[in-house]
């Protein structure tokens, strides 16, 4: 398990990278979302960037057929959805080792976002999460409060965004 | 205290004195001055020489379109920047400064012989002068203009600074907060729309900073900006100074550098030096003033010449008082204001010399209550001084007709020839313009964006109608936003409100041939040479400003374009907008590489990709080459070893027994459905229907033109799976073009794809103990049946993987993937696991070599985009079978089936040495240039057979096999014979051991 | 730096999020051997190339879609975007020519 802080004092914002759990990525047409949510016991919303919960799992809405989930390890999401896979044909692969997850905070974390998305992160509501890029990498943004973010990275990208987030923490701290 | 600095006045500080050096010599400033401000206190006015004639100049504005102070600004190492305006670069300790374009000294340059020499120099002297001798060109010319060339000096080590980015969405970006940015700012805010409001100073209030007697709603100018600030921040309104808009793009995205270290004495640790803002806004609003038009006369460049309007801001804002016996010659009202506060602060004025016949009673009562002459319907013929204005010659103008002049003694000469709306902005985003009549002068017309234009960059003066149309255009983009605000009403005492006039040059009774006026006081550009330019045949103003470089300099015209176009228009007989003006483009004012660079310089300059086992790379000495976005082990050199030595090692130790490879860079897709069969079968050239789960097989991809776009061996992990790798290069692009073919050319079918490149690390192992080693590993393969192009889900070294058995090596080969969590985990069990076998870790370099001594391509290596199956010796790939697959069609084109198409064949050289890559093939070497060249070779190396190897392209080249042909390399011509690209075990045996 | 409207997200997003991927509305073939080898030249390489009003295919990397445009060349500007497989909007709609003018 990889558990990585970077902490300062008093902190304009923290950056870290965040266990990882289970990550799936689930196609299916429009018409089956039903059947498969049923299945598997989690609201597939059909609103792009819109999420849904429950019991410790959770699904974002990232296409009109993709869904990107999220559950702790071990989860029994996957065979529940094959039980239907012939009433709702579907894809649902593994990628829990794809990407990192790092987690931003604290009253920066907006601005630091703001570096290199060109997206209004800022007007993102929270409880919502978009795909969007941070510089050239692609990535996965989730807001969970008002200053607090999810930013999943390409694992073989995590060191460009992570040297361009270190650049981003030094600004803070000088206060310019 | 310095000579001309009146105490207690400004907005300096005059308890924090602050020191620094011009040319080597200690000066006194206080804080809160500019260097020129400084250095006018010092009385120094001679601040640079110009670019061309190597003219003493001193500062003739006080703002960012200054054209002549130009000096370069140092603080230690590395930070040295040439061509900074003196008008601009705020005083902080210890700065070092020094001015440019001279030589030995700025007093007495030897350069300045270009002056006395200027009829040779005219305009288009380049085009005219350096024609003949042919041979003179490459020995004297060139070397002496390149000497001669460039402004300023270029910095030659790296910038040790950072700069930062960021993208800002607002609803209302106000440029320039003058009186009109203000009002504008207070109109839109009223709402709680999120506001913006910039200023390139250092202080926000524009022009009312140099105005302090106008009063407003009852307050002294500067109390009620502070009045107006101190409300917009309450309302939320995001002010920001040191900020300059330096360029408008589509849909109003406003570019902004903003400025963050440069005035400070010591910047706090790892802050950035500037930074640009990406800046969105709904409603932009444009209150960016106007700039103060010189007058083009002889000898308006000596020191000490400058904009009235420029003098006023030095007495008011840092209480510098120009100089002590000002003359004043203007064609606009504005100037008396100068004037006047001059004589209000100690100043003596000379006279005021104004073109005009008429003149306000009221400015009239208030020269003469100073005991000011004013000389109007007069011109300025001529100046004197050498390295500071001594006096100037004033002479009436009576119907067009110069009379006796007068010489009056001045020590400083200000002049005014009336305002330009500052529309460089608007012009970024082709908004059109027309031409006033009354004003002389280009005002905005037909809009492009949602923008608002308020006060003097529409043409208005004084402070009244400006604060008015301020208003009136924030609340317009207000309404713009869909909210509604209210009008606001603004009471101004003491306004100074103006009119005034236009010239071309100023009239003259001297020979206009030798008349020094200047138009482009950095480029050295004359109103002779701008004549001479439409007289030699130029009549667009484009070709005028190309020819004479008028407007080219660092102010892009900002003090030059609408002088030169009066000229350009009379010598052409035009009236103005018939000539038009020239195109302003991006950035307002120069601009620091370092703030578009931003974050990408360095190591973050762009993504440099890395794998789970890079780190044992790294700690194992291995040698990286970059490959796409990836930095992949090339090759481990064992200490004393070149590269050569170590790949060759690295070659055999794999051939011998077992070799260990990074292969995780490999691009992964998982195409799952029902539907993925027939998916596969119209995407590839290759038959999947009869593919069993559990076995794999080679792909071909082709784009619909039939060349070859990706290929790799594709994995059937049951009748709904399939597990497809790419090229490393190709991953997204070929990933990309499946989602192309799904969602727009057949949406129907179900069949869904998923990147799975980042989510596995993959280990080639390669040898003949390949096999031997893995087994015990390896819990939930069949062995028996598991022959070469195998695959399965399975258990190595106790970590979930997926196997395959496949060789690029023409050895037993397998990849393991695993989650790239245990890419590490897997890669040193493997490395223990095989020590008995004397495991070789090797890089891109030996795969390379490997692959290629079995003939195997490398798409984007030997193919290049126009190489079909058919010349890649791949037929064997296709579906003939199949009735449609992408590309198919194309392969009976008649250019794809014509005789004489490059084709993939062997290269072997004839006395052993090593082709190059890319070298060109021909099949006579003694023929003419240029040469007939039959084809290029793709991959050259040294093999482990002990000879080199190479493939290549060549027209006709099955057909030709046993041919020699010939490679012209730089050390000579190659004899080499054409054989198989299979050099290595042709008939497979080492793969079925 | 454009904003473009993504059709499946309901969103205007900056540029940066998109990719062109060329002219729209280029069907490929059902029976490409049913063609001659002219109209599979003009299906491969011949392009409108328009000054003015053009549809153009863009994908969005939000939400990973493929989807129409008209875009006019001259001045740059998004005249409108709509779903892959929706019909070509016609040129001489008014509200078309409405938006076209703002």
């Amino acid at each position: 398990m990889t558990y990585e802080k970077h902490q300062f004092h008093a902190s304009p914002i923290l950056i870290e990278e965040i266990a990882p759990g289970l990550r799936l990525s689930l196609r299916v047409k429009p018409a089956h979302r039903a059947t498969l949510a049923r299945a598997m016991g989690l609201d597939l919303p059909s609103r792009v960037g819109a999420r849904a919960a429950a019991h410790g799992a959770e699904a974002l809405c990232l296409g009109p057929d993709e869904w990107l989930i999220t559950a702790p390890e071990g989860a029994g999401l996957p065979k529940a959805a094959r039980a239907v896979y012939s009433d709702a044909p579907h894809s649902l692969v593994d990628i829990s080792d794809r990407e990192i997850t790092l987690r931003l905070s604290g009253p920066a974390a907006v601005d630091a976002l703001t570096t290199c998305c060109p997206r209004d992160v800022a007007a993102m509501a929270v409880g919502t999460a978009a795909r969007t890029v941070f510089d050239s990498a692609t990535v996965i943004v989730w807001r969970d409060g008002p200053a607090e973010f999810r930013m999943d990275v390409w694992r073989s990208f995590a060191p460009h965004v992570r040297a361009l987030l270190a650049q981003v923490e030094t600004e803070f701290h000088a206060g310019l | 205290m310095s000579r001309y600095r009146i105490p207690g006045k400004g907005r300096v500080d005059h308890g924090a004195p602050v020191s620094f050096t011009f040319d080597a010599k200690i000066y006194a400033g206080l804080r809160g001055d500019t260097v020129a401000s400084a250095l006018l206190a010092n009385g120094v006015h001679l601040m640079g020489r110009s670019f061309k004639y190597h003219r003493p100049r001193g500062a003739v504005t006080a703002g960012s379109e200054e054209p002549n102070a130009l000096i370069g600004t140092s603080r230690g190492k590395g930070r040295f920047e040439p061509n900074t305006r003196a008008t601009v670069q705020e005083l902080r300790a210890g700065l070092v400064a020094e001015s440019q374009n001279k030589w030995p000294s700025l007093s007495f340059d030897l350069g300045a012989i270009n002056d006395r020499a200027y009829m040779l120099f005219s305009a288009g002297f380049y085009y005219k002068t350096f024609m003949w001798p042919k041979s003179f060109w490459d020995k004297v010319y060139e070397p002496v203009i390149r000497g001669a060339a460039g402004l300023g000096k270029s910095p030659t080590e790296p910038d040790p600074d950072h700069y930062a980015s960021r993208y800002l969405h607002t609803d209302v970006l106000i440029v320039g907060a003058g009186p009109a940015g203000i009002a504008a700012a207070m109109a839109a805010a009223q709402s709680g729309a999120d506001v913006t409001l910039v200023d390139e100073n250092p202080e926000m209030g524009g022009s009312l900073l140099s105005d302090p007697a106008v009063q407003i709603d009852g307050k002294s100018a500067w109390d009620w900006i502070d009045a107006q600030l101190g409300r917009l921040r309450a309302a939320g309104v995001r002010l920001m100074t040191r900020t300059t808009a330096i360029g408008y793009y589509h849909q109003n995205m406003v570019g902004l550098c903003q400025r963050l270290t440069d005035h400070l004495d010591s910047p706090p640790k790892g802050a950035p030096r500037e930074r640009l803002w990406r800046v969105r806004a709904r409603q932009v609003v444009l209150a960016q003033g106007a700039l103060e038009k010189p007058l083009v006369f002889d000898g308006n460049d000596r020191p000490g010449v400058m904009l009235a309007g420029a003098a006023q801001t030095y007495l008011h804002k840092y209480g510098v008082r120009v100089g002590d016996t000002p003359a004043v010659v203007t064609s606009h009202d504005s100037a008396y204001h100068a004037a006047f506060d001059l004589a209000d602060n100690g100043a003596r004025v000379a006279a005021i010399i104004d073109t005009r016949d008429e003149v306000r009673p009221d400015l009239l009562d208030g020269a003469r209550s100073r005991g000011i002459e004013v000389l109007a319907g007069h011109t300025v013929t001529t100046t004197t001084g050498r390295l500071r204005v001594k006096s100037v010659r004033a002479a009436a103008v009576r119907g067009g007709t110069v009379g006796g002049g007068r010489t009056v003694p001045c020590d400083c000469l200000l002049m005014c020839g009336g305002w330009t709306p500052s529309l460089h902005l608007f012009s970024h985003t082709r908004g059109s313009l027309v031409w006033d009549g009354g004003g002389q002068t280009f005002l905005p017309d037909r809009k492009t964006e949602e923008v608002e234009i308020a006060g003097a960059g529409r043409g208005l003066w004084g402070y009244d109608p400006v604060l008015a149309d301020g208003a009136a255009a924030g609340l317009r983009a207000l309404e713009g936003l869909g909210r509604v605000g209210h009008p606001a009403g603004f009471h101004v005492t003491n306004d100074r409100p103006g009119t005034g006039t236009s010239h071309a040059e100023l009239p003259t009774d001297g020979n206009p041939g030798k008349a020094r006026a200047f138009v482009d006081f950095q480029n050295d550009v004359t109103a002779k040479d701008i004549r001479l330019a439409v007289r030699e045949g130029m009549r667009s103003i484009e070709h005028v400003k190309r020819y004479t470089t008028n407007g080219m300099a660092t102010d892009q015209g900002k003090m030059s374009n609408i002088n030169g176009l009066m000229i350009a228009a009379d010598a052409l007989g035009k009236a103005p907008p018939q000539v038009g003006l020239t195109t302003f483009r991006p950035p307002y004012t120069p601009t620091s590489f370092g703030a578009f660079c931003g974050y990408l310089r360095g190591e973050t300059f762009q993504p440099t990709r890395k794998t789970p086992i890079d780190p044992w790379a790294e700690a194992n000495g291995a040698v990286f080459e970059p490959v796409a976005q990836w930095l992949r082990a090339w090759y481990f050199p064992k200490p004393g070893e070149d590269m050569h030595e170590a790949v060759l090692r690295e070659c055999k130790a794999t051939r011998a027994s077992l070799g260990i490879f990074d292969a995780s860079t490999l691009g992964k897709i998982e195409v799952a459905g029902p539907d993925a069969v027939e998916f596969m079968n119209r995407l590839y050239t290759n038959p999947w229907t009869k593919l069993q789960p559990g076995r794999c097989r080679y792909g071909l991809l082709l784009g619909e033109d039939g060349f070859i776009r990706d290929d790799g061996v594709i994995g059937r992990l049951s009748p709904d799976l399939f597990h497809v790798t790419t090229t490393t290069g190709g991953a997204a692009r070929v990933l990309t073009m499946m989602e192309d073919y799904l969602q727009t050319e057949w949406p129907d079918l179900d069949v869904w794809l998923t990147s799975t490149t980042e989510q596995w690390a993959t280990v080639a192992l390669n040898g003949p103990n390949a096999l031997r080693m893995l087994q015990p590993l390896v819990q939930g393969v069949d062995w028996n049946d598991f022959p070469h192009m195998s695959c399965a889900d399975c258990t190595v070294a106790g970590l979930p993987a997926r196997l395959f058995r496949l060789s690029f090596t023409g050895e037993i080969g397998f990849e393991v993937n695993v989650p790239a969590r245990h890419g590490l985990t897997l890669w040193t069990a493997l490395m223990e696991a095989g020590r008995p076998y004397d495991i070789c870790p090797y890089g891109t370099e030996t795969m390379h070599v490997l692959r290629a001594e079995k003939g195997y391509i490398i798409v984007g290596q030997d193919t290049d985009g126009t190489v079909t199956p058919a010349d890649a010796g791949l037929d064997w790939a296709i579906g003939k079978a199949k009735a449609d697959f992408v590309g198919k069609r194309s392969l009976s084109r008649p250019d794809i089936v014509a005789k004489g198409r490059k084709q993939l064949v062997g290269l072997l050289t004839e006395d052993g040495s090593l082709l190059q890559e890319g070298a060109q093939i021909v099949l006579d070497p003694d023929q003419q240039t240029p040469m007939k060249m039959v084809g290029h070779v793709t991959s050259s190396y040294h093999s482990t057979m002990g000879h080199p190897i190479a493939m290549a392209v060549i027209e006709g080249g099955f057909d030709r096999m046993g041919e020699t042909v010939f490679v012209p390399m730089p050390d000579g011509v190659r004899k080499a014979k054409i054989t198989s690209t299979v050099f290595y075990d042709p008939d497979n045996t080492r793969l079925k051991a | 730096m454009l904003l473009i409207h993504c059709p499946y997200c309901d969103d205007t997003l900056p540029e940066l999020e998109f990719t062109y991927a060329g002219e729209a509305h280029i069907a490929r073939p059902a029976d490409p051997s049913a063609l001659s080898d002219a109209e599979w030249r003009d299906f491969l390489f011949i392009r409108t190339n328009a000054r003015g009003p053009h549809y153009e295919r863009w994908r969005h990397v939000g939400c990973g879609r493929f989807f129409n445009a008209l875009r006019d060349t001259v001045s740059d500007r998004f005249l409108m975007t709509y779903k892959a497989g929706e019909a070509r909007p016609d040129l001489n709609n008014p509200t078309l020519t409405r938006e076209a003018a703002e």
